[in-house]
């Protein structure tokens, strides 16, 4: 379990021993500048097998993903509230260890945060307000916001702490890659199914032009549902992006 | 002092360091109503900083087996419910056991107490008045018992006691916001006052702070906005890298 974090980069104590391999926030990172160090998932090629054989990481399939939520919600008694809230805090202390400010060109890094319609949308809001407190300068996109007292307190929590709300997407990449040094895709999660709706699937073919690295939470929004199937969530080798739609 | 938001224009603006009863309880008013946080989500964040700045005070390399057995002894406050956090997230690394004999009706104790059951966390069902007891069996002993503003009267027998008999510890005391059965303004001992080790003050320091002459000092108040503290005039030292404790 140990191992997991070390892997995850999480700095902060999160599950317990009884639960499984907790809602796995894995960060998928497309490209970019940052090295990851021998214990950390490889996104330069192929798995370092290395790190395979000594660690065994078990990927969660969607519905694993959802009985572990499950379990959360009806047998511990957590909230969403809580849940999204360690999520969100989890996801910025990964974002702050893979991409530290320090490392960034801009002072403060300028992040794009991309919050889809759904819990997952929540975890990229909370996630938004910790990489604030961290020295970030984050902006949100959040074009569906669903009408329940939980989100709208989350983009309260944002708006006070003056974090800017996008009036539109940026249509072109390039738009993008110059105003912001990282981009957090927090649209989908593991619970997603079917097509890509409008908004979204305009935003994700913009995404796929970026240069700027993409940091998702917990899965790549998208990803190869169809294709590539549940049996493996995570990075990706660069060869097969995780971006088509 | 009145009970409206502002700081004592007694302290110059830039020199402040705590909080009276009255402005904390105005600080915590703000994030709620105004920010529009969850209590859940502040006693989340709260505990889960809580259990950082035990890490950080006893490394977990540094002990040994016996000395990573942990005491959280809770009230029916929100101390207690900070304390029911704390617990669950040391449970990662270290091995705590609840003390928890008033209980709370409100449904975030009860969730959280379900959360602990649930990690396996024991709860006792009595704390042994000998004190050498708890001594032997624990390497440190975590106090979430008083929060400010709540009097040791309003607690019940059991925990009353039990400060009694935390009063008489030699092991390491932990103590969450403030240190139970202190004055939260004036830090004047009650007779159940105790002598923490370690106090780790939530969002911001109370002004019984002044009086604390433990180890280690840790504020758990990254959460806190920046407007919220410059509201306040607090001037606190600042955070490391994705740290949510910091050591004053």
């Amino acid at each position: 379990m140990s191992r997991l974090r070390a892997l995850l980069g999480l700095g902060l104590l999160v599950a317990g021993s009884r639960v499984p391999r907790i809602k796995s926030q894995t960060i998928a990172c497309r490209s970019g500048p940052t090295w990851w160090g021998p214990q950390r998932l490889n996104s330069g090629g192929r798995w370092d097998s290395e790190v395979m054989a000594s660690t065994v990481v078990k990927y969660l399939s969607q519905e694993e993903a959802q009985a572990v939520d499950q379990e959360l919600f009806n047998e511990y008694q957590f909230s969403v509230d809580q849940l999204m809230e360690l999520a969100g805090l989890s996801c910025a202390t990964a974002i702050a260890k893979a991409y530290p400010p320090t490392s960034m060109s801009r002072s403060p890094p300028t992040v794009l945060v991309i919050c889809g319609p759904g819990n997952n949308g929540g975890d990229g809001l909370v996630c938004a307000r910790h990489l604030k407190l961290f020295g970030y300068e984050p902006t949100i996109y959040y074009p569906k916001r669903p009408n329940k007292p939980l989100f709208t307190a989350l983009v309260t929590q944002c708006q006070k702490m003056d974090i800017p709300f996008l009036g539109e997407m940026p249509a072109e990449p390039m738009t993008i890659d110059e105003l912001y040094e990282l981009v957090v895709d927090a649209i989908f999660g593991f619970s997603f199914k079917g097509d890509v709706r409008e908004p979204f699937h305009s935003i994700l073919s913009v995404l796929k032009g970026l240069t700027v690295p993409i940091a998702s939470i917990d899965i790549p929004s998208g990803a190869g549902i169809q294709k590539v199937g549940w049996g493996r969530l995570g990075p990706y080798p660069p060869d097969s992006c995780p971006h088509q739609v | 002092m009145s009970s409206a938001a502002g700081p004592d224009p007694s302290e110059a603006p830039e020199e402040r360091h705590f909080l009276s009863t009255a402005e904390a309880a105005a600080l915590e008013r703000e994030l709620l109503e105004d920010y529009r946080f969850g209590r859940q989500q502040l006693v989340e964040l709260c505990g889960h900083a809580s259990a950082v700045a035990v890490t950080k005070a006893f490394p977990l390399p540094a002990l040994s087996r016996k000395q990573r057995t942990v005491l959280v002894v809770c009230g029916p406050e929100q101390n207690g419910a900070v304390g029911l956090v704390c617990a669950r997230h040391l449970r990662v690394f270290y091995e705590p056991t609840i003390f928890y004999p008033t209980r709370s009706l409100d449904l975030l104790h009860r969730d959280l107490t379900t959360q602990c059951e649930k990690m396996d966390i024991p709860f006792l069902s009595y704390l042994p008045t000998e004190v050498q007891l708890i001594n032997e069996a624990y390497g440190l002993v975590v106090d979430a018992v008083l929060g400010p503003g709540v009097e040791p009267g309003e607690v019940g027998g059991p925990c009353t006691r039990a400060l009694a008999t935390l009063k008489l510890l030699s092991i390491p005391l932990v103590s969450l916001d403030i240190p139970s059965g202190w004055d939260a303004e004036t830090g004047s001992d009650s007779e159940d006052g105790l002598r923490p080790d370690v106090l780790v003050s939530l969002a911001a320091p109370k002004r019984c702070a002044g009086r604390f002459s433990g180890r280690h000092h840790f504020v758990a108040g990254r959460f806190v906005p920046d407007d919220v503290r410059r509201k306040f005039a607090l001037r606190l030292p600042g955070y490391t890298g994705t740290d949510c404790v910091a050591a004053l």
